[in-house]
């Protein structure tokens, strides 16, 4: 459609979207009519060249605003994603996908060449922990090595990508990107309430293959759009609570969710309301700070805000609209307004802890809380006067009672107040203290004609209209941020090298053509990941050795490989280490979703909790081998094995892991719990399965552990440790090989 | 080895993205000589080989008498007659506003039960807590002019040891060991040794790495018989059958090793580093070695110093071995056990200054008298002071406006008084210095100045001192 560059028609589209008009749909339609919405709003975004439509009777800006000049908006990343064809190419044959083109393209007008194709043993170990983070079986190695047909790489993919594991390969990057945790931090580092279900509803979004702009609209305002469907059905909008409408669903317990989930004929709409709700915890998954004592209410109110506006400019936009808001942007054509401008949409987002239980259950808790309170109260009273070794002990005795607090299934989620509007000012230098103009909702002014005005104050499902702007086909950021982090998770560096940053002190784009091809693709196709994953892994350049018969000149011209001559070897990502060995051991429980898990850990760790009781260590042991995305993501005691392997530190967002290599991460692997245990089941694994045979044990350990057989020099060894030392060792070695660690 | 970086900014490369002098024609060397290049490279590509500073430094060394919960700057190193004077009386308006966590705005002033007296020849008085302390005043220079910009202990923590009142910001420890390195194989290059008493509010991520790579993480030394994690061989193991182990890894590896992989041969020498670490980091914590004189020094001999003059004594041993950075905490576990006086200042504070003075004192001299205090920089103090106001009748709030740190040792002229505040101990008033000019000033000693330690994250070189602290002058 045309695009009108005009305000009123940017006021106009708001005004009318703002009221969905929704008389008798389902969420059923509701979508495609969102999504619609989203469409018509395309003309707001300024297009390369375009003049700007000046309109001074409307701009709110004041006379100090630092001015977006058209340099400025001509920044790449700014710029329409353009709609490029692959370019042309010398070597004929070699590109298997048009990114190929793209990648041969630039090799070779750098004077690079690829490298062959993999082995059929490093591709099938590399896909496998690319897309579900697991290793291949020694069955399935020797199925597709001996499997001779056209597509026998590309039905594993398929496979692969159709995994139940695939969600909880993606969603690990996901919950990286969005700072997921599942406690607030600081002193109390309390539970947000069942956050899990925010961990579970990304790896099911992951698995269905879920638009991303749906994806994004969920998180930003899911309960937004559950409020407004809740008032068309005439339901309770601030506490919705289906079970008040008996005519629309059957009463909904957190047990009884699953189910709804897993028949959609039963209470589907629940289950996708909930859903919704669950997906808004988004905005509740930052460190949050409280304290006893007197309340600073604004300045406590500003870190939230602070917070949540961060994160959205970080995960979903790649800019560092964060570094605004104590000045205007350092690099960036982002003004000190614009950060506050954002902040405004979420002004009246509130704390929201959704109750999942029937009237019963919530007044049966009710009962049993206020008995245990009162527990609580008598013994802090006798604690007065006491010393020494008694304190201790009913110190002791008061933590335990509190630990029987019941707790009551709920969705940790935000919901909108028009009533509590947090007024929002520019701040100078950041400080909530010093108050400058109040400004309202609007995008960013680079990505808006000069004089585009803000949203009126009263605009309701503030966040939806946010929604909006992120996942408007035109704004040129959202689908190149995405399509580079699918990239970078791929290949191990993105198109650009800072996918949190796409302003102009981040990394210039290696193959800017190859971004727009790929983000263009990505929208065409729905917003869905997969075909695009599907086309990566496909291609020539992802199946590339990462051995090059030229290395030596190729380092030279490119150390860093960022033309891709061939494929970079990468160290495993904490949790695929774990997960890998839990595998590998025979150990892994391949159960899916529900609360997190807390394993136990050296009891003096526990020591350095400010509240030792919040590690109760979950007590079916079955649990204790579940897949690493299933362990509990506690802020204030992270499990030394993740940490160590480079695990992020779960309070902002991480895009790109690091990968550091030291000491104690031998020491963890050689010397640590996990590494012993698994060991030792990895060792009667093998007894179990080629009985006392050295030859035997190694090899077989070889395939399941490093997905191929030893060469000679390293069965000699093997061998050879075997006369002195247990199979034991043998295998603890192996979980410290490159090989093991690597894939390449 | 010792290498010289231009600079310790990161910019945005993966490490494996440094090596640029990688191949230069070794396909006609034997496999052995290239692994022993590899092994020559591994070792420059450890990230704690030791690493010099930009300029030339004074410290090599840091230790931190963290004292947590907050020490009274009323009770220690800043007299104040009139608020002895003003005892009971609201505080009077000239003073101004402050905000407290639990203290409400019509509380009373609370004057100090504590002595003061001259001590040196500086003539600096120090509260009869720190009779111990007093003695080494020449050496110390008393900064009585801080502050901070949070009044709950979480969010100063956090402030205190990262400049930041959030978590996921890398320590100062964690700064220091990413700019210098590790002058020592055989052990981590930042140590915290908590309190034995029990946690702290900001809990482990107040230590953190934050967003460097877990390379700079801190080495917790635990109280109990196993401090150091994952340093015990599994149940049944050998040392030597350990060895055997390390060295089958080796040889594994090497046997398929690609000379075009440096990160691997980095991982290779991991190995080599943790085998030294677990043979010989034990041996530090073996006091045998010490005379009684020294054990008596720190008083390790009696109560109540004995476990806070062992974890000074384990600090001093630590610097020797060319560990940068020890924390050495003072206080854990509830409230009262940490110098967080809500209740009873007189109580509190006596007893957690009887645990902490003669250790400290002692750490000082020893320092001293082995040529260590020219290169170790002691820096004392928690996240914040204590309110003039009472709490209760007889208790102190958490209070951030104004004071106490002080810092001694590594070229730091001791024996003065830096800043001052107000005259019943509110607000820094004069030359008042915020923990990032701390940090500044940390890292001026150590030979960086705050912008060379940066590292990106978010679109941002951040850096220990989020905007620019200063160096105090006076002291340096």
């Amino acid at each position: 459609m045309a695009r009108r560059s005009s305000l009123t028609y940017w006021n106009e589209q708001f005004d009318h979207s703002m009221q969905l008009p929704l008389k008798n749909v389902s969420l059923l339609t509701l979508w495609p009519m969102l999504l619609a919405g989203v469409w018509l709003m395309a003309g707001v975004f300024t297009a390369a060249g375009e003049t700007a439509v000046k309109d001074a009777g409307t701009t709110r800006s004041s006379n100090s605003e630092k001015v977006i000049t058209e340099k400025d908006r001509a920044f790449w990343s700014f710029q329409p994603i353009k709609r490029v064809a692959a370019p042309s190419v010398i070597l004929k044959g070699w590109a298997k996908t048009p990114l190929d083109q793209f990648i041969l393209a630039k090799l070779e007008s750098n004077g690079l060449v690829p490298s062959p194709p993999a082995n059929r043993l490093d591709l099938i170990r590399r896909v496998y922990f690319d897309l579900i983070g697991l290793p291949p079986t020694p069955e399935e190695i020797e199925a597709f090595v001996n499997d001779k047909s056209q597509d026998a790489y590309e039905r594993i993919v398929d496979r692969l990508l159709n995994s139940p594991h695939y969600g909880e390969r993606w969603g690990q990057h996901w919950l990286d990107v969005v700072r997921y945790a599942e406690t607030e931090g600081f002193e109390y580092d309390r539970n947000v309430a069942d956050a899990w279900r925010y961990r579970d509803y990304v790896i099911k979004s992951f698995n269905q293959d879920k638009p991303y702009n749906r994806f994004l609209i969920e998180q930003l305002a899911g309960d937004e759009i559950v409020a407004e469907e809740a008032h068309r059905l005439q339901l309770d909008a601030t506490r919705f609570s289906i079970e008040k409408n008996q005519s629309v669903a059957a009463p909904v317990t957190s047990e009884k969710l699953a189910d709804a989930v897993a028949e959609p004929q039963a209470g589907w709409e629940v289950a996708e309301m909930r859903e919704m709700q669950v997906a808004a915890a988004f905005h509740r998954l930052g460190p949050v700070r409280r304290n006893a004592g007197n309340q600073d209410v604004t300045g406590s109110r500003n870190e939230v805000l602070t917070e949540r506006t961060d994160i959205i400019g970080a995960a979903f936009i790649g800019l560092t609209v964060g570094c605004a808001r104590c000045h205007d942007h350092k690099f960036d054509p982002i003004l000190q307004k614009d950060y506050y401008r954002i902040q405004a949409f979420l002004a009246a987002t509130h704390e929201h802890d959704l109750i999942l239980a029937t009237k019963e259950e919530e007044t049966a808790w009710r009962s049993q809380t206020n008995v245990i309170i009162q527990q609580v109260k008598k013994l802090k009273d006798g604690l007065k006067g006491l010393k020494g070794d008694e304190a201790k002990r009913l110190r002791q005795k008061i933590q335990e009672t509190e630990n029987q607090l019941p707790i009551l299934p709920a969705i940790a989620t935000v919901r909108t107040d028009d009533k509590q509007r947090t007024p929002i000012h520019v701040l100078k230098r950041g400080d909530w203290e010093s108050k400058g103009d109040q400004v309202g909702m609007r995008g960013l002014s680079v990505l808006l004609p000069d004089g585009t005005p803000e949203l009126p104050l009263e605009t309701s499902n503030p966040r939806t209209a946010l929604a909006r702007w992120i996942t408007d086909p035109q704004h040129p950021l959202t689908a190149r941020v995405i399509a580079n982090r699918i990239w970078l998770y791929h290949f191990g560096r993105g198109i650009v090298k800072t996918p949190n940053d796409f302003g102009k002190n981040g990394d210039p784009p290696s193959h800017p053509e190859l971004l727009d091809y790929l983000a263009r693709q990505f929208i065409d196709n729905g917003w869905r990941m997969k075909p695009m994953q599907r086309m990566i892994c496909l291609s020539t350049a992802y199946q590339q050795s990462s051995r090059s018969p030229q290395a030596k000149s190729a380092m030279e011209k490119d150390p860093e490989n960022r033309f891709l001559w061939r494929f970079t070897p990468r160290r495993l990502e904490a949790e695929e280490l774990r997960d890998a060995m839990l595998a590998v051991s025979g150990a892994l429980n391949r159960k899916a979703g529900g609360p997190s898990v807390i394993v136990p850990v050296d009891e003096e760790l526990v020591k350095f909790l400010y509240k030792p009781s919040q590690w109760t260590v979950t007590s079916d042991k079955s649990e204790h081998s579940r897949r690493s995305i299933y362990l509990i993501a506690k802020r204030n005691l992270r499990l030394p094995f993740m940490e160590v392997f480079d695990q992020p530190a779960l309070i902002g967002s991480c895009a790109r892991r690091e990968s550091s290599t030291h000491a104690p991460q031998a020491l963890e692997l050689l010397n640590g719990q996990t590494a012993n245990a698994l060991a030792a089941a990895f060792a009667d694994r093998l007894m179990r399965e080629t009985g006392a045979n050295p030859e035997r044990q190694i090899d077989r350990a070889y395939w399941l552990a490093v997905g191929r057989p030893p060469v000679v020099r390293e069965k000699q060894l093997a061998l050879e440790f075997l006369k002195s030392q247990s199979l034991k060792e043998l295998v603890l070695a192996l979980f410290n090989l490159n090989a093991f660690l690597y894939v390449g | 080895m010792l290498v010289r970086p231009r600079q310790h900014h990161r910019l945005t490369r993966t490490r494996r993205e440094f090596i640029r002098d990688a191949f230069c024609g070794f396909s006609s060397l034997a496999l052995a000589s290239i692994l022993q290049r590899e092994r020559v490279r591994a070792a420059s590509l450890n990230p704690l080989a030791a690493k010099l500073p930009n300029k030339v430094p004074k410290a090599n060394a840091v230790i931190f008498l963290f004292m947590a919960g907050g020490p009274s700057h009323l009770e220690t190193f800043d007299p104040k007659p009139l608020l002895n004077q003003l005892n009971g009386q609201p505080r009077p308006k000239e003073f101004g506003e402050a905000k407290y966590q639990f203290v409400q705005k019509n509380a009373k002033l609370l004057g100090t039960r504590r002595t003061f007296k001259k001590y040196g020849q500086s003539g600096i008085e120090v509260s009869d807590l720190l009779p111990h302390v007093g003695q080494c005043i020449d050496d110390i220079a008393v900064v009585r002019s801080c502050y901070g910009d949070m009044v709950v202990h979480s969010a100063a923590q956090y402030e205190l040891f990262s400049g930041r009142v959030v978590p996921g910001f890398p320590s100062m420890g964690s700064w220091i060991t990413y700019g210098l390195g590790s002058e020592s194989e055989s052990l981590p290059s930042y140590v915290v040794m908590p309190d034995p008493d029990g946690a702290l509010e900001a809990g482990l991520p107040m230590y953190s790495n934050g967003f460097l790579p877990a390379s700079y993480q801190p080495t917790m030394f635990r109280p109990g018989s196993r401090p150091v994690m994952n340093l015990d061989l599994p149940e049944g193991v050998s040392l030597r059958e350990r060895r055997q182990t390390v060295d089958l890894i080796r040889s594994l590896n090497e046997a398929t090793l690609r000379p075009e992989d440096d990160e691997f041969a980095a991982r290779i020498n991991a190995y080599d580093l943790a085998f030294k670490m677990q043979t010989e980091a034990p041996k530090v914590f073996d006091l045998s070695d010490e005379s009684q004189e020294t054990l008596d020094l720190y008083g390790i001999g009696g109560e109540p110093t004995r476990d806070y003059g062992r974890r000074c004594l384990l600090a001093r041993r630590l610097v020797e071995k060319g560990v940068r950075f020890t924390v050495v905490v003072s206080g854990g576990g509830p409230g009262n056990r940490q110098w967080d006086a809500h209740d009873d200042i007189e109580e509190n504070h006596l007893r957690m200054a009887a645990q902490t003075d003669k250790p400290i004192a002692g750490l000082l001299k020893d320092l001293k008298r082995r040529g260590l205090l020219d290169t170790t920089l002691v820096l004392w103090g928690g996240e914040f002071g204590r309110s003039p106001e009472a709490q209760t009748s007889k208790g102190r709030d958490h209070h951030n406006l104004g004071f106490s740190m002080w810092m001694a040792g590594a070229g730091i002229k001791g024996g003065q008084v830096v800043g001052a505040t107000d005259d019943i101990g509110l607000r820094a008033v004069h030359d008042p210095y915020h923990f990032r000019d701390i940090h500044t000033t940390i890292l001026h000693q150590l030979g960086f100045d705050q912008d060379d330690l940066s590292y990106p994250h978010l679109g941002r070189n951040e850096r220990l001192t989020l905007v620019h602290g200063k160096v105090i002058q006076q002291i340096v």
